[in-house]
């Protein structure tokens, strides 16, 4: 019998990790370089090297001690050599949700559930903004943020998804084996994602790719019937659909998948203490998806280091951060 | 299903001395499934052996794989020690609320934080006789899907008109079915629902 029960969460009791990281950007990379050499089971999720701030920046000129111009992708990929160098382990995935409650952490990634004693949040600032009309509403009844959640429901059936991350191409490919149709909006006429990645998607049968368009509005009476979309040279238009697979960005801090678990601002980030603790114990939060964050690559390291040694000291009980130091 | 749904029951079970199957017939033996208010199968009625009789409680309709299977795991150990880790709110907001209260979770085998919304609705169960818990397959049960119009899970169905999308925490829940309480907005809730209904 086939059951899959690989990564249930159940291989082993009590947390599988001393701390798990969401966001793999400069924050959370330097944060796990520490994690790391401190000794402690480091597992560091990330939605993919180009889905981040630093990930997609052409180039940087201002990080000390890089000399000349070098691309975020290749600096963030350096950072996460070093990290992984000392025993970090990352994982390519999305965090859907979370349970931070009890005293052990539960993060649910689309390939398994993990667990940890602590948890570092640096998902950054790339969230979306304003929803479309019409996207809440029907959310759950054919609007969705998880195709592998979902797809099943779309059997034989026309889907979008709309996005041009590495994330929505994948989720678009995952979607290709179960819609018969699967039109992928990109809002940028250029897609994020790896070129071979677009290939694969598109030469699937029934994969259609619109550059340069935007998602308007979603319609439909108690279900997904319609979305509206436009692009440059053709305005707006309709295209009946049954469902919509949302993977879109913007400038807003990434906390939905707390689902209330931690209070965020007004403007939706997160609030930290000098440590970078959150207000629920055990849980700390670096980078840009933090209130009066400055926006600046070497910031997000330099936090994810302090909050990388407050969780030391949390979990081997000190009372004072210990500094990491060659001795 | 139902062949490979006792076979991971037996295989379960073979695991601990404590755990034991009783497998019925749906048709031959109607009556023990109306006792433990089971109206489709395969069904799973996770109980303990020492409690009495009853239509409520920790029910799985579908087989419990993928991710469902750390649900029946959990299931059992919630069953076993009693142990639900509710908020004291949660269980007075529950006292509060008129019965009987009737949930279900739509889940599908691949999605990863649906037996977060199972276990909530479960221990909700345990937590109170007057609730009825059910996972609820969607996949193997695409007339009840279709019939609550779940297109996306975890789906959560109170009293089959309070609907509620995602994996919600416990106090969001409880603000939801706040509505059972509230007999005005709960009539409304249903002349929408059954007009949906076609
Ligand atoms: C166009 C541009 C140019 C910039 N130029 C410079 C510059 O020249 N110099 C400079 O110092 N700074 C620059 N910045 C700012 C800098 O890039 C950011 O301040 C920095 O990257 C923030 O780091 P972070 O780790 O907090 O977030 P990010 O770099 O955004 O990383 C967050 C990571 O979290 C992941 N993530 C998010 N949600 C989830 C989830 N649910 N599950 C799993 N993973 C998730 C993302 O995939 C991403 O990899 C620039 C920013 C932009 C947008």
């Amino acid at each position: 019998m086939n059951l899959n029960l690989s990564n249930s969460g159940l291989e082993q009791p009590g947390a599988n990790y001393d701390v798990i990281i969401i966001g793999g950007g400069p924050a959370g990379a330097t944060a796990a370089l520490y994690t790391a050499r401190a000794e402690l089971r480091t597992l560091v999720i990330d939605k993919g090297l180009g889905s981040g701030a630093l990930g997609i920046t052409h180039k940087i000129a201002n990080y000390p001690g890089i000399l000349g111009d070098i691309s975020g992708a290749d600096l963030l990929q350096r950072m996460r050599q070093q990290a992984e160098s000392f025993g970090a382990t990352f994982l390519q995935d999305k965090v859907q949700s979370v349970d931070l409650m009890a005293e052990t952490k539960t993060v649910f990634g689309n390939s398994g559930v993990f667990t940890a004693r602590a948890v570092i949040i640096s998902t950054g600032s790339m969230g979306r903004g304003q929803r479309v009309p019409g996207e809440d509403e029907l959310l759950g009844r054919g609007v969705s943020y998880c195709a592998t959640c979902d797809a099943a429901f779309f059997k034989g059936q026309t889907v979008a998804v709309a996005g041009n991350s590495d994330e929505a191409v994948e989720e678009a490919l995952f979607l290709t084996r179960f819609a018969k149709q699967v039109h992928l909006l990109s809002p940028t006429p250029e897609l994020k994602a790896p070129a071979e990645l677009v290939h694969e998607f598109a030469s699937k049968p029934g994969a259609i790719v619109h550059p340069g368009a935007a998602l308007r509005a979603v319609e439909g009476d108690g279900r997904v019937e319609n979305i509206r979309f436009a692009t440059r040279h053709q305005g707006e238009q309709t295209l009946p659909v049954s469902g919509v697979f949302i993977y879109l960005q913007g400038g807003r801090p990434i906390t939905d998948f707390l689902q209330g678990q931690l209070q965020v601002s007004e403007t939706g980030c997160l609030v930290v203490d000098a440590e970078y603790r959150t207000p629920l114990p055990g849980v700390f939060a670096v980078g840009d998806v933090l209130c009066n964050h400055v926006k600046q690559a070497v910031v997000a390291a330099a936090e994810g280091a302090v909050a990388a040694m407050a969780v030391e000291k949390q979990l081997h009980g000190r009372k004072q951060l210990a500094v990491d130091w060659a001795k | 299903m139902c062949e490979d749904t006792r076979e991971l029951m037996e295989e379960v079970a073979s695991l601990s001395p404590k755990l034991s199957v009783e497998t019925f017939d749906f048709v031959a033996d109607a009556a023990v499934a109306a006792q433990y208010g089971i109206d489709k199968i395969p069904a799973i009625a996770v109980v303990r052996t020492d409690a009495p009789v009853t239509n409520r409680g920790v029910r799985l309709y579908g087989i419990p794989s993928g991710y469902e299977f750390s649900t029946l795991i959990e299931d059992i150990r919630l069953v076993s020690t009693g142990d639900l880790g509710l908020n004291a709110q949660t269980l007075q907001e529950l006292d509060a609320l008129p019965g009987p209260i009737d949930i279900q979770v739509f889940v599908t085998p691949t999605c990863p934080y649906c037996p977060r919304a199972v276990l909530l609705a479960h221990r909700l169960a345990l937590a109170s006789d007057k609730v009825n818990a059910s996972m609820v397959e969607a996949t193997e049960f695409p007339q009840l899907a279709n019939r609550y119009q779940v297109y996306g899970v975890p789906r959560t169905v109170v009293n089959d008109v309070i609907h509620v999308e995602g994996a919600v925490p416990e106090d969001m829940l409880m603000g939801k079915m706040k509505v059972l309480d509230d007999a005005p907005a709960l009539f409304k809730l249903r002349q929408r629902w059954e007009a949906n209904l076609n």
